[in-house]
């Protein structure tokens, strides 16, 4: 017996968390989160114990049958769940650890730490899932915890709205994945053997599914994931998610939640590559969102949600890398993690780095108050710094390494099939990275204070710097473990089935491409292009931006209203159309149906009134009209017996 | 010597006349307490004596009308049981609930007995004559219930529930006389034995024209239809929620509703195995079903009255029903999906009644404290109620189906079951999840978070006794949504063989 045989204890151990902070985290030290922080750190302690097994060989998959057959729970482990649960528990700790600084002042702390406790237990849940009805059931959780999260501070208005707003549009996506799952369901239920939501996706099972339906399965898996992962068009709701607790920014809506869409695409790959079509989709729905993204976050002001497009950005390049991955199989996975993982770090961090900028100045989040906080708030700075640089995939950084990896296996891909589509999109993106995540670096932390708070401004709690610390170390050296990663989770599936698969969906597996020097080093130089871009605009705000910054550029306006996509799916969509067919529904109800009903009563009374003159009190007359009645009535039944 | 049935029974019958005699609230209440009490207990021996697939138990069985064929028939299977459960915990927690109940309190709680008791009667009668007096007899408690104890627009409401569903039973009725009286004319045998008459014309034994036979389909389906309610017959329900109060909200949604989803499943699919009925009474269900959630969903989220947004997600629930029996009984290649269709549609009985109860009891906390249920003028409510905003919150995610509670267990096996067979009607009732999630989520924002209402004055809390009762159905709709060996027996254990056994009726495949 090894950690592997508890790891079910990784995703139990938040879930007693959560009791506990739920019930008795008031009366305990600091009035709540020291049941969080001790089960989550036993979580990522045994994340690393089964790690350490998994690396040398072990792999686990248990279930046992729910309440219908071919529905069951159970939890497996292998490459890319594990290096997913390390991730996982240990971001999550960091956040934890700074959450007790950051959250020290809220009164309801341990309500706070309850549903953090119970969010890690979903994604660690998520995470461990062996099938795909329950990944749905923790995908889920983890929904409703964003839920909660975002709307935690429920008395604001914004905070309730944009919990809503985030629930009702991944919603969307939930949907297409149960359908993806039904439709699984649907054509593998007759198999002999029915295995039916787990991940076995062996050549048999997969060749027995009609081309078409494979394709649309892959789709709407894909749809659950651009719900979850927030990419276009249902990216609308992250930068609203900024609403909630900054602590929650970094947990849910940057490092671990919204990459359980890339996770799920990254764990139902076979079914992707061995679907005609549904790759081309993901590569280019990911560099496309990428792309979009980053436009966006040019013209935000507010520090978190430059932020949550850089979210946004980044995890089209994981999609996209998956998508591109149809040219060398089974090792995208590999690439697509590298990036989500050391993206974990580095988004983490920047995030942590701006709560303790908003800390620091009384919740403030826009950039134009900022200003000069480098020598108010130095260890953040330098922190934020080491983060902005991974982000923007500086040469030798955690992000240069997996992003490097992405832009280069794009270009491959449009060598082998003709469309270089993805690749200008995340080369171009990677320019814009690099521009806004300095922009936001420059502004924030350089130049003069904007405002009385940035000059009153102050450093965070030790408790709050040193999570910044730890993560700064990873965001910065990562990258070391870039081969041995690959390599690790590239082989989570079976080259060669995998390879069969590729067949079955028409893509061509090649090995080895060249790729020129010039475009091998093309992302370094915009990286490095866009820092010094945004260095000669920003740095001490050298360029004066307002003739360029105004509704009157067309441009600006279009960015601002966020290409007026909110407009489209809130106001004319959500609010007039289907509120107009809401109104519409509840006044045919009002006045056809149930005027119709209360019509038939009126006539009945009406017809009663008029009958009521037969009754004249005469006997002969009512004994005349029982025995016609009688004599019908026996006719009646006569005849038709 | 009487079997547990008879023992319910009575208990609630005697409970229901000594409460009606006590002089006292506190008389009242506690005679009330200890006979539902006592009914709850008997029904959950019977459920852990329950033997898994053994067909009907519990049996009991008494000539009373010789000359009719009349008897004091009844029993519980998968199907019945569950309800007798539903039907005796509801009112138990409803007599909790209603702890603080003043007003003629003797006559409020001996109603809920009587309600009790004819709920019971429904879901174990195994005759029909019996059938139809427990069906009709539910009618009058709950008829003064609103009557008396209701809003303003009370005698309103009291006379529509009553004409209106009454005229739907007469269709039974009518059914029934039908069933009976062609039986005896073709084999000699009068009886209104519910399991004799259903096998003799599931299998075709009284030879009687399809006119005839889709007649008496009809005239049953349209009592059903009626009582579940599906749309268009269901302009009863939201009026006589508005005006019942609460406990009446909660009988009448939890329990009273399933008695017409629990005919489709005991009568009416037995009867469309007879070979002559028309199989487009499969796609009459289904579109019925369908209508019922997609119509019943876009109103409830044109509602401004909390209690009837509840009130109109209750029919789109019980849409789930229809669409899972029209699942079931379709034609399919293969078995599994069918019975998961089945299951799941009795799944979505209980789970619906437990979670509408659980909405209901909200409702009227928020009522109670506030004054109003109109929910642009509530807000922030969780500031003062931060115990009924818990309550509140889990029951509404319930309700929009949150996988990890019942409702999803339920939902996901109708969906799934069905889709093989009708995938069109699952594809357009999976339009209309969002837009559940929407509406519910949109009364969460707007009645519990946001800037408090300061008009509201100063409000409390939800009362212990009102709490009890709801964080109890709360836990059960987790434990019977999430894997363990509870929500497996009744899923797998009680309700699954029932539903095989249902099915087996019907030819090789389904129909249509």
């Amino acid at each position: 017996m090894g950690w592997i045989d508890y790891a079910y204890w990784i995703a139990l151990l938040p879930l007693i968390g959560f009791v506990l902070e739920l019930f008795i985290g008031k009366y305990t030290w600091k009035q709540g989160g020291i049941f969080a922080n001790l089960t989550i750190l036993g979580s990522t302690i045994i994340s690393i114990g089964t790690l350490i097994e998994v690396l040398g060989g072990a792999r686990i998959d248990v279930s046992v049958p729910w309440f219908y057959q071919g529905i069951v729970v159970g939890y497996m482990i292998d490459p890319l769940a594990i290096v997913m649960l390390c991730m996982v528990s240990f971001v999550s700790l960091m956040i934890h650890i700074y959450a007790l600084g950051y959250m020290e002042e809220d009164p309801d702390k341990s309500l706070y730490f309850a549903e953090t406790s119970l969010f890690t237990c979903g994604m660690l849940g998520l995470v461990l899932s062996n099938n795909l009805l329950q990944l749905f059931i923790f995908w889920e959780l983890v929904g409703l915890c964003s839920y909660l999260l975002i709307g935690f501070w429920w008395y604001k208005p914004e905070a309730a709205a944009a919990g809503k707003k985030a629930f009702l549009t991944t919603r969307v996506g939930d949907v297409l994945f149960l359908l993806g799952i039904i439709l699984l369901y649907y054509n593998v239920s007759h198999l002999p053997e029915p295995l039916t939501f787990q991940y076995i996706f062996s050549l048999e099972v997969l060749e027995a599914i009609p081309p078409t339906h494979l394709t649309a399965i892959a789709l709407l898996f894909l749809g659950g994931a651009v719900g979850k992962s927030s990419q276009f068009p249902l990216h609308v709701w992250i930068p609203d998610a900024m609403e909630g607790p900054t602590t929650v920014s970094a947990l849910i809506h940057a490092a671990t939640m919204v990459t359980a869409g890339i996770y799920l695409v990254a764990r139902t790959y076979p079914i992707f590559i061995a679907s005609p079509g549904a790759l081309v989709i993901v590569a280019v729905l990911g560099g496309f969102t990428a792309l979009f993204a980053a436009t966006l976050g040019l013209v935000v002001n507010d520090i978190k949600r430059v932020l949550a497009y850089s979210t946004i950005s980044q995890l089209g390049y994981m999609l996209c890398m998956l998508g591109v991955g149809s040219i060398i199989g089974a090792f995208a996975v590999g690439y697509s993690l590298f990036h989500l993982i050391s993206h974990a770090f580095f988004k983490a961090l920047l995030f942590l780095c701006s709560g303790v900028v908003l800390h620091g100045l009384a919740d403030t989040r826009d950039l134009r108050e900022m200003g000069g906080l480098l020598s108010r708030m130095p260890i953040t700075a330098i922190a934020m710094l080491i983060g902005a640089l991974s982000l923007s995939g500086f040469p030798l950084t955690a992000g240069f390494f997996s992003k490097d990896r992405i832009i280069e296996t794009a270009y491959e891909y449009g060598v082998a099939t003709g469309d270089y589509l993805p690749w200008i999109f995340i080369l171009l993106a990677a320019l814009l990275t690099a521009i806004y995540t300095f922009r936001l670096w420059f502004m924030a932390f350089t130049g003069e204070p904007r405002s009385y708070l940035a000059e009153h401004a102050h450093e965070g709690s030790k408790i709050m710097t040193a999570p910044l610390i730890v993560l700064a170390a990873f965001a910065l050296g990562f990258g070391i473990l870039q081969s041995r990663f690959y390599e690790f989770v590239g082989a989570n599936f079976d080259t060669h089935l995998i390879g069969e698969l590729a067949h079955l969906g028409g893509y061509h597996l090649h090995h080895g491409g060249e790729v020129p020097l010039i475009i091998m080093i093309l992302p370094a130089i915009c990286a490095i292009g866009g820092i010094a871009i945004a260095a000669g605009i920003w740095y001490n705000n050298r360029v004066d931006l307002s003739r360029y910054i105004s509704k009157s550029n067309p441009i600006y306006r279009l960015l601002w209203n966020k290409y007026y996509l909110d407009y489209i799916f809130k106001d004319l969509i959500a609010e007039r159309l289907f509120g107009f067919v809401a109104l519409l529904a509840e006044a045919f109800d009002r006045c056809i149906i149930d005027g119709i009903v209360n019509g038939i009563s009126r006539a009945i009374i009406a017809i009663g009134s008029g009958l009521k003159r037969i009754q004249t009190g005469v006997v002969e007359t009512y004994a005349t009209a029982v025995v016609i009645g009688v004599v019908i009535l026996i006719l009646l039944i006569g005849g038709v017996l | 010597m009487a079997g547990p049935i008879t023992w319910i029974l009575l208990v609630l019958l005697v409970g229901a006349i000594i409460t009606f005699l006590t002089r006292t609230l506190q008389q009242a209440r506690i005679v009330a307490l200890i006979s539902s009490g006592i009914a709850l207990l008997i029904s959950i021996l019977m459920y852990l004596g329950y033997e898994s697939g053994a067909g009907m138990q519990f049996r009991e069985s008494v000539m009373w009308i010789p000359s009719l064929g009349i008897g004091y028939n009844v029993g519980v299977d998968g199907l019945g049981l569950p309800m007798v459960i539903l039907a005796t915990l509801i009112s138990f927690l409803c007599v909790i609930y209603a702890w603080g109940e003043e007003h003629r309190a003797n006559q409020f709680f001996a109603l809920v007995l009587l309600m009790d008791m004819a709920l019971v009667g429904v879901f174990a009668s195994l005759d029909f004559f019996l059938f139809y007096i427990f069906w009709e007899l539910t009618l009058i408690p709950m008829f003064f219930l609103i009557g008396v104890w209701g809003g303003p627009r009370k005698d309103y409401s009291a006379i529509k529930f009553l004409i209106y569903t009454h005229v739907a039973s007469l269709a039974m009725l009518l059914a029934i006389f039908a069933m009976y009286y062609f039986n005896g004319k073709m084999t000699g045998t009068y009886t209104f034995d519910m399991i004799y008459l259903l096998d003799a014309y599931s299998r075709g034994m009284v030879p009687i024209s399809p006119y005839w036979i889709n007649l008496i389909i009809g005239g049953m389906l349209f009592g059903f239809l009626v009582k579940m309610p599906a749309v268009p017959f269901h302009t009863w329900l939201p009026d006589a929620h508005v005006e019942a109060p609460t406990v009446g909200s909660i009988l009448l949604a939890a329990v009273l509703l399933k008695m017409g989803g629990y005919g489709l499943f005991r009568v009416i699919i037995p009867l469309m195995a007879n070979p002559d009925a028309s199989t487009r009474f499969v796609l009459v269900i289904a579109v019925f079903g369908v209508v019922s959630i997609l119509f019943s969903t876009f109103v409830a989220l044109a509602q401004k009255d909390l209690k009837k947004l509840v009130a109109y997600s209750s029919i789109g629930h019980m849409g789930y029903v229809s669409l899972g029996v029209a699942g079931a009984v379709a034609f399919g290649t293969s078995d599994i999906p069918r019975i998961l269709a089945n299951t799941g549609a009795m799944y979505q009985m209980f789970s619906h009644g437990i979670i509408t109860a659980v909405l209901f009891g909200s409702v009227g906390v928020i009522q109670h404290a506030t004054g109003t249920r109109i929910i642009e003028d509530l807000g922030g409510l969780t500031k003062h109620m931060p115990k009924l905003a818990f309550i509140m919150l889990a029951g509404f995610l319930a309700s929009l189906g949150l996988p990890g509670m019942s409702g999803f267990v339920a939902e996901f096996s109708i969906l799934t079951g069905s889709f093989p067979q009708l995938p069109h009607f699952v594809l357009l009732a999976m339009f209309g999840i969002v837009f559940v999630a929407a509406y519910h989520l949109w009364a969460i924002q707007r009645a519990l978070f946001g800037p408090y209402n300061e008009y509201l004055g100063d409000i409390h809390d939800i009362a212990i006794y009102e709490l009890i009762p709801l964080a109890i159905l709360v836990a059960l709709i987790i434990v019977l949504g999430t894997p363990n060996p509870v929500c497996n027996h009744l899923y797998h254990g009680v309700m699954q063989p029932t539903a095989t056994h249902i099915l087996s009726i019907l030819p090789e495949g389904g129909l249509l």
